[in-house]
Formats: C-alpha cells, sequence, structure tokens
C-alpha cells in the first residue's frame, strides 16, 4: 500500500544519500589501483603507485611522523581529559558549569582561528613552528572529545557503588582504581580512539603549526596537491581514510556511539 | 567537620582538573587573547621590529569593502552549504529514525556518519577526481549519455559547495536522529488516531518537536564552512577566495600576521555571535 | 457510536500467533475490558481495532462498516495511550483541539467543544498549560478528553492507568466510569490488573496466548469461569483435583466435595471458613495452618494440604483464634464450589 511504498522510497533516498557519500572515496581508491598516471579510463589494474609510495621517504618519514604524533596526543589527552572527567562527575564545586562550558570554544570554534591564534601566541613565547608545537595543538582539541566521550559513560554509572566501595574502607584512589575506572574504561578507550582520530586526522591546525619539510602527512598531502595531483597521493590517501575509518568502527564498539541513546 | 571533608573534596578536585586545564589555557585560551592583542599592533613584536599600538587593521576591514564583500561572500556560502544540507540530511534522519527498524538501524546509521569522522582533506581530495574535466563523473556521463557532453565542475563555486556538503552533512543527520528518536512512536499514532493526515502529522508534531535538533545541526555546519579555506582552495582554485583563504594568505603568503589577527578576531567575533544566540538551542539539542 | 465486532481475526508474528482466530462483540456504549497476562495478544487486538495493526486475516466492523481497508485516521475512534502520548509541543487546549483543527472545525466551534470537554474532565482552568506542567493524573484527564472530543464512534484504552500510583488509580476509575456513563460511548480498554477489569467493565474477554478463553459479564465469568486458567487468573482460586463418585468428587485424603461432578474444583480464598474443631459442613478437610500474613482489615492463611499449598482470606477479627501454624480444619458452603472443565 502507499505506507509500504513509501519506507520503499525513504530507503532508496537512504541508499542515495549513501552513494553520494561514498562514491567520491570509493572512486578514488579505485583510480590508486589505475595504472594510467592521469586517470585515465578504462581502468586497468595495478599495485605500482602503492610500490612507489613505499619508495618515497618523503611520505613515508610524514607518515610515520603523524602516527607517532597522534601516539603521544592519544596518551596525554585520554590520561588529562579522564582525570577532569571523573572531577566534573564526582564532585560539586563553584564554578563547575563554567569549566563544563569552557570545553566547548577548542570544538565550536573554526579550526582555522585555533590555528592561527595558537601560531601567534607560540611565536610570541618562543616555541617555534615543530612537532612539540603541534602535539600541543593536538592534544587541546582533542582534550574536549575525550572528555565529552568518557563523561558519557561516566553518566552510566552507579555512584552507589563508590560509596559502598568507601563504606568497606577503601581510599579514594583504591576506589577510583577498582570499582570507577574499570566501569568506564569502554568510555576511555573510545575516547582514545577518538583523541587519535582528531590528530592523525588533524590538518589546520597542523598546517600552521608544522615547520615546512618536516609535516605531518594530511598537511604534506595538501601541499602536494596544490602542486598538482599524482596517483601516489591517491594511495596514501585511499591508506589514510581506511585507516581513519577502522578507528571510528573501534571507537564506535566502544562507545555506544551510533546505539539507541 | 563536613568542612573538612569538603575542603578534602576540593583540593581533589583541583587536582583532577588542572592539569586538562591548564593545557586547554596555554592552548586555546591564551592564543586567543594574544591573537586579539596582535591585532591591535602595527607589526609583529618579535626581534627588532619597530610596532606600536595601533587600530589600522581594523580600518582596513572597514574602509576597504574587499574583506567585508569576502566575510559576507562566506557567509552567503555558509547559509548555502548549511541550507542544502539540512534538505538533504533531515529526511534521511527521519527515514533512519522512524523507517527502518530493528538492527539494521544502527549499522546504517554508523555508516552515514562514519565519512563524517574521517579525513576531511582526503574526502575533498576525492571530490577533485570525480569532478574534474576528464574526470569519473565525465566519463560516466558520455558512458549514459547518447550525446558528447563535457563536464568540468573543477573549480567552480558548485564544486566547492558539493565538497563541503559532502564534509558537513552527517552533522545534521546526527542531531536530527537523536532529536527524532526522542519522539515517542506513540505520539505519531495519537496523532493519527485523532485523523491527522501525513503532512499534519509533519507540519503540526514532527518539525516542530525536531526543531532544536534540527537547528543545532544548523550551526555546527555554519560555523566551520564560514571559516573554512582548504575546500574553496582545492575545489575552488582560482575562483576559491573566501573570508577563510585570506586570513590563511596572511599567515602563510603575505605574512601579515597583525592583519589576519585582526580578519580572524572579526570572523571570531561573528561565530561568538551566532554560538551566542543559539546556544540555549545549542544545550537543549544535547540533552 | 456503535458496535464493535471483530471476527476470525488471525495475526502472527513469524511463528507465533499474537491472534488466533478471535471473534468477539463489543456491545454498544457498553465498557468492555480485555484482561490477559502478558504476551495474550489482548494489547495486539486492541490495536487490530484502532488500525495500528493489520491482522492477517478476519474483520474488523465498527458501527456497522467494515474497516479492515480504512487506514486509522479514518477509522474515526478515540485512543488513550499507555503513556498519554500527549503532544509536548502544544497546550493542554491545543492537545484537546487536535482532533477538530485537522477535521477543520471552525475555530469559535472547536473552542467551545474543547472547553466542554475539559469541563467533562474538570480541567477546564488548566487549558493553557503545556503537558509538562501537569500531574500524571491531570495527564491521563487530558489524554481522556483529547480522545473524545471528536465524538469517535468507539473508545479505545490501553493500560490507561497503569502508570498512576494506586491511590490515583481508585479515583480515575470511578472517574472513568463516569465520563463514559455521561457519554455513552462503546469503551473497550485493555488491563493486565483483574480487579480494575472487574470493577470498570460491565463485560469482560480473557485472553490466553492468542485465544479469546472466556467472555460475559464480570460476576458471571468470576462466579464461573468453567477452567482453572479463568479461575486463576480472574481473582484467586484453591483448585482441588480428585475423582468424581456418585455423592461427589473424592480427594486423595479421603475428603469428598459433595455434588462436584467434574474432576477438578475451585474454592475462592474468601469462601473458605478455617475452625480448629471440625465442622459441620458438607464440604470439609483438614489443612496444616503454615503461616498467617496480617493484612489491615484482611488476613490472609497460608495452609498445606497434602503437599499443595491453600490460601484463605477472611476478615482478621476471625482469625484471631487461630494458632501461628499446626491442623485446622477448613469447610466451605457447597454453593461455592465452582466446577472445573478438564
Amino acid at each position: 500500500m502507499s505506507n509500504r511504498l513509501l519506507a520503499h522510497l525513504g530507503k532508496a533516498y537512504l541508499g542515495l544519500i549513501l552513494f553520494f557519500l561514498y562514491a567520491p572515496i570509493l572512486v578514488m581508491a579505485a583510480m590508486s589501483f589505475n595504472a594510467s598516471e592521469f586517470y585515465q579510463l578504462p581502468f586497468s589494474f595495478s599495485t605500482e603507485w602503492y610500490e612507489r609510495l613505499w619508495k618515497n621517504d618523503e611520505i613515508l618519514e610524514a607518515a610515520w611522523r603523524s602516527v607517532w604524533i597522534a601516539v603521544v596526543v592519544t596518551v596525554i589527552a585520554t590520561s588529562l581529559g579522564t582525570a577532569a572527567s571523573i572531577a566534573l562527575f564526582r564532585y560539586e564545586f563553584p564554578g563547575k558549569t563554567v569549566l563544563q562550558l569552557l570545553l566547548f570554544p577548542p570544538i565550536a570554534i573554526p579550526w582555522l582561528i585555533t590555528g592561527t591564534a595558537m601560531l601567534i601566541f607560540f611565536f610570541g613565547i618562543g616555541l617555534d613552528r615543530g612537532t612539540p608545537a603541534v602535539i600541543i595543538g593536538h592534544a587541546a582539541l582533542a582534550l574536549p572529545y575525550v572528555i565529552v566521550v568518557v563523561t558519557a559513560r561516566l553518566a552510566t554509572f552507579d555512584r552507589t557503588l563508590e560509596e559502598a566501595a568507601r563504606s568497606l574502607g577503601a581510599s579514594a584512589w583504591k576506589v577510583t582504581m577498582a570499582v570507577t575506572v574499570p566501569w568506564i574504561l569502554p568510555g576511555i578507550i573510545a575516547g582514545g580512539l577518538f583523541a587519535f582520530a582528531v590528530s592523525f586526522d588533524q590538518f589546520v591546525v597542523s598546517y600552521f603549526l608544522s615547520e615546512p619539510g618536516d609535516s605531518t602527512l594530511p598537511v604534506l598531502i595538501y601541499t602536494s596537491i596544490r602542486k598538482g595531483f599524482t596517483p601516489e597521493i591517491n594511495a596514501v590517501s585511499t591508506i589514510i581514510i581506511a585507516v581513519s575509518m577502522g578507528i571510528m568502527l573501534l571507537a564506535a564498539r566502544y562507545s555506544n556511539f551510533g546505539g539507541e541513546q | 567537620m563536613s568542612s573538612l571533608s569538603a575542603r578534602q573534596d576540593r583540593i581533589r578536585a583541583f587536582t583532577l582538573l588542572s592539569p586538562a586545564y591548564l593545557w586547554l589555557t596555554v592552548a586555546v585560551f591564551l592564543p586567543l587573547s594574544a591573537m586579539v592583542f596582535f591585532s591591535f599592533l602595527s607589526d609583529v613584536p618579535f626581534g627588532d621590529r619597530e610596532w606600536h599600538g595601533t587600530l589600522e587593521n581594523y580600518q582596513e576591514f572597514f574602509q576597504t569593502s574587499t574583506y567585508a564583500t569576502l566575510l559576507w561572500k562566506s557567509l552567503k556560502l555558509g547559509l548555502m552549504v548549511t541550507g542544502i544540507s539540512v534538505l538533504i540530511g533531515f529526511p534521511c534522519a527521519y527515514v533512519l529514525a522512524k523507517v527502518i527498524k530493528g538492527r539494521s538501524r544502527e549499522a546504517l546509521f554508523l555508516l552515514v556518519i562514519l565519512p563524517f569522522w574521517s579525513n576531511s582533506l582526503v574526502r575533498i581530495f576525492s571530490w577533485a577526481i570525480v569532478l574534474r574535466g576528464n574526470g569519473v563523473l565525465d566519463f560516466a556521463a558520455n558512458a549514459v549519455l547518447p550525446w558528447d557532453v563535457r563536464i568540468n565542475l573543477m573549480f567552480s563555486p558548485t564544486a566547492i559547495v558539493i565538497g563541503l556538503v559532502h564534509s558537513y552533512l552527517p552533522y545534521v543527520i546526527l542531531t536530527s536522529y537523536l532529536a527524532l528518536q526522542a519522539i515517542d512512536d506513540s505520539l505519531i499514532e495519537a496523532a493519527r488516531s485523532l485523523g491527522a493526515k501525513r503532512r499534519t502529522i509533519l507540519t503540526r508534531l514532527i518539525l516542530p518537536l525536531a526543531a532544536p535538533g534540527i537547528l543545532a545541526g544548523a550551526v555546527l555546519i555554519f560555523v566551520p564552512v564560514v571559516g573554512s579555506f582548504m575546500e574553496p582552495r582545492l575545489l575552488g582554485g582560482r575562483r576559491g577566495t573566501y573570508y577563510g583563504t585570506v586570513i590563511e594568505d596572511q599567515f602563510v603568503a603575505v605574512f601579515n600576521w597583525p592583519l589576519g589577527a585582526a580578519l580572524s578576531f572579526i570572523l571570531l567575533a561573528v561565530v561568538l555571535v551566532i554560538l551566542g544566540a543559539f546556544s540555549p538551542i545549542l544545550r537543549r539539542a544535547r540533552t | 457510536m456503535g458496535e464493535v465486532r471483530v471476527e476470525h481475526l488471525v495475526k502472527t508474528y513469524g511463528p507465533a500467533r499474537a491472534l488466533d482466530d478471535v471473534s468477539l462483540t463489543f456491545p454498544d456504549g457498553g465498557f468492555f475490558g480485555l484482561l490477559g497476562p502478558s504476551g495474550s495478544g489482548k494489547t495486539t487486538l486492541l490495536r487490530a481495532i484502532a488500525g495500528f495493526v493489520a491482522p492477517d486475516t478476519g474483520r474488523v466492523i465498527i458501527g456497522g462498516d467494515p474497516v479492515e481497508n480504512v487506514p486509522v485516521e479514518k477509522r474515526e475512534i478515540g485512543m488513550v495511550f499507555q503513556n498519554y502520548a500527549l503532544f509536548p509541543n502544544m497546550t493542554v487546549a491545543e492537545n484537546v483541539g487536535f482532533g477538530l483543527e485537522v477535521r477543520k472545525v471552525p475555530g469559535a466551534d472547536r473552542a467551545r467543544r474543547v472547553a466542554e470537554a475539559l469541563e467533562l474532565v474538570q480541567l477546564g482552568h488548566l487549558g493553557a498549560r503545556k503537558p509538562h506542567q501537569l500531574s500524571g493524573g491531570q495527564r491521563q484527564r487530558v489524554a481522556m478528553a483529547r480522545a473524545i472530543v471528536t465524538q469517535p464512534r468507539v473508545l479505545l484504552l490501553d493500560e490507561p492507568l497503569s502508570a498512576l500510583d494506586k491511590a490515583l488509580r481508585v479515583d480515575m476509575q470511578i472517574e472513568l466510569k463516569r465520563i463514559q456513563r455521561e457519554i455513552g460511548i462503546t469503551t473497550i480498554f485493555v488491563t493486565h490488573d483483574q480487579e480494575e477489569a472487574l470493577t470498570l467493565s460491565d463485560r469482560i474477554g480473557i485472553l490466553k496466548d492468542g485465544r479469546l478463553v472466556r467472555h460475559g459479564p464480570p460476576r458471571a465469568v468470576y462466579d464461573d469461569p468453567q477452567d482453572a486458567f479463568t479461575a486463576r487468573f480472574l481473582g484467586e482460586a484453591n483448585l482441588f483435583s480428585g475423582t468424581p463418585e456418585a455423592g461427589g468428587l473424592r480427594l486423595a485424603d479421603g475428603a469428598l466435595i459433595a455434588g462436584c461432578t467434574s474432576s477438578t474444583a475451585a474454592v475462592r480464598p474468601e469462601n473458605i471458613a478455617i475452625t480448629l474443631q471440625e465442622p459441620e459442613a458438607p464440604n470439609r478437610l483438614q489443612a496444616n495452618l503454615v503461616q498467617q500474613v496480617f493484612g489491615g482489615a484482611m488476613g490472609t492463611c497460608i495452609l498445606d494440604w497434602q503437599g499443595e499449598s491453600l490460601k484463605v482470606i477472611g476478615r482478621d477479627q476471625d482469625m484471631q483464634g487461630l494458632p501461628e501454624q499446626g491442623p485446622v480444619w477448613l469447610s466451605w458452603d457447597s454453593a461455592k464450589t465452582i466446577a472445573l472443565n478438564g
């Protein structure tokens, strides 16, 4: 009947949206396996661009730098963010709402503004462009995400468990490590994966803070694209998108992001 | 007695909170303040350069029409991308929240949201491959259509809009989906039992109830689009000059940091006004 | 207004039969209670009448018109939902007026009818409020007013009182009954609360596993449940099984239930008397008092008879002479023996 027809139309529409979202990515991935340097069709399969990638020291170096920066950022943002989340959850104190509101500027202000402001300030205090500046910037951007994700998990935590543990004589530290942290662990893992993704995919802030010739992978890709397209960029982009989607799928497993709320 | 434990609690809270907020202060709040300071300088205060306090940078914005025009152009781009995303995204969120039932819904929702969390630069680049002349779209159109067509959307405003909609569409789907999911199905059943047709249910019930979610999504798209520079650069080419790209130029090409800071600060003011105006809605949509 | 009839309704979900050949008539102007344990199909039946569930086969007839192919919005029904389903974005008056609005009733007329409906549920002064500013009982009344203002042919209530606390529920039962009498609308309601069903309905139907087990006036069904399921589901019952013989039902311990011709008999807990001495009554047996439960005016005794648990309910003052535990005699009037099939 007309209801069922409408449902079918709805599903077809959803399919169209998914096509719009994924088609360009799939095209890019396909082209990275195409032999033609100028993306000429018809398609003929080749792994040449991936082989070249393997021999391109500049790209390999940038990729390696991106990964270890992301790991450092993840460790910093996750530990600082988890501590802050627990405090925001557990204690009542004046100014708490202000602290919670302060988490939103880093998320909501366009990265162009944040990135240029960081550049100015870091330069002003004598910290030049380079990897330390990038790490400080990335961690600051990742922190609010970690706090939001861990806080969401904490909201499902039963406070009386902490009270029960304390009534049994456990110290505050012991309570945190033995009761609270195990419960919110999925949230911490999800928050860490978000932090990794924010850093690994970060372009804007890295662009302003990293040194030319010593940049992260997204910055290198941006400058290469502006010089002209090459299938090598395709290949490395395909790898990046696969990695970042994989990380988010993992994060989705650990947070109930996308589930019924 | 209770004051002692209250003080202890406060010390513990402070210990747990200070590292995170110190970090945010050093990396976000102090830089934003420094940007304001810089925007009132004649030159960067580094080395032995001469500098003094001035309003010149702001005068440049208000006296020449160049920057204001570009800001207006960026705001229009923001409105357009936001409008298209809402129009495309809301029905999609509706299908996900109210038409699809069972386990497949969660998987499909994840599939829609996933690109949003993947690398935006790479996604913009992928559109470049599709849209360029002799590109995939061109090839596909010629394969399907009987006559000869030349499709080269690359380096056009259309390309920029397509890329940005692709980047931010999942945002409005996400917020609308959460708002729609919060609408109990029994409300829709109640309206039907009272004789309401589909259109009435949509306009009198679903849209008003989902409005905070839709608006939240719209704001979350509008703000970053106004400040975008990478997307116009890659997809717009020479025609891709927007407010964001001009700011970028001040920092990486022209090296007029004080002017860049002033332009950034004006953008920040615009953004904060918008966020402030919508903050009650944004807060409601989050809960 | 009108009679509602369902004929041979079948609804399956995969292998499960939510409705299994249900035929039933809901008389015009009557108050019909549908009862059953969860999963019995009572809600499915109500939703099939409303039109939210499309039956696989069978007919639904409202006021003489077959409506199987009529969508919900054209069935002219009024429905009250378990959670009331008040539109949170509209005021009380807008909620109540919604059905009139979609029927394009002109403004002045609409306002008058909304006011009347709110008056009927005694909420005339709250029209400007939003649902979240109301108490549970008030929401319930708004939902009622909204459902009846369009003068539907049938009023469907899906566990309308289950969200209220006990004291309020009793008040609302009386209120519901008054409103229904005043407008004389055919009403069908679903409940899992048997007491509520007995209080409100002038006819009840009991469902089990998608089948209609028994229906009729509440007292008739209560006094003569006919089968063990109904006897236990509607009220409480002590069941006795044995061998039927000439004089009655012979039980395992040798006691005889006089006049009972079937192999199973039921006796309501409130119809049994407990004494220390052996009574004169024709139906008597000896059991072991296990526990006394004080319940205010009424008390409950749990007894053990031949390894089975029995229950007796009586006035507290009649039970004060009984020991905490020990052997006692149970007896009841022959008229109170309920013979069950099978």
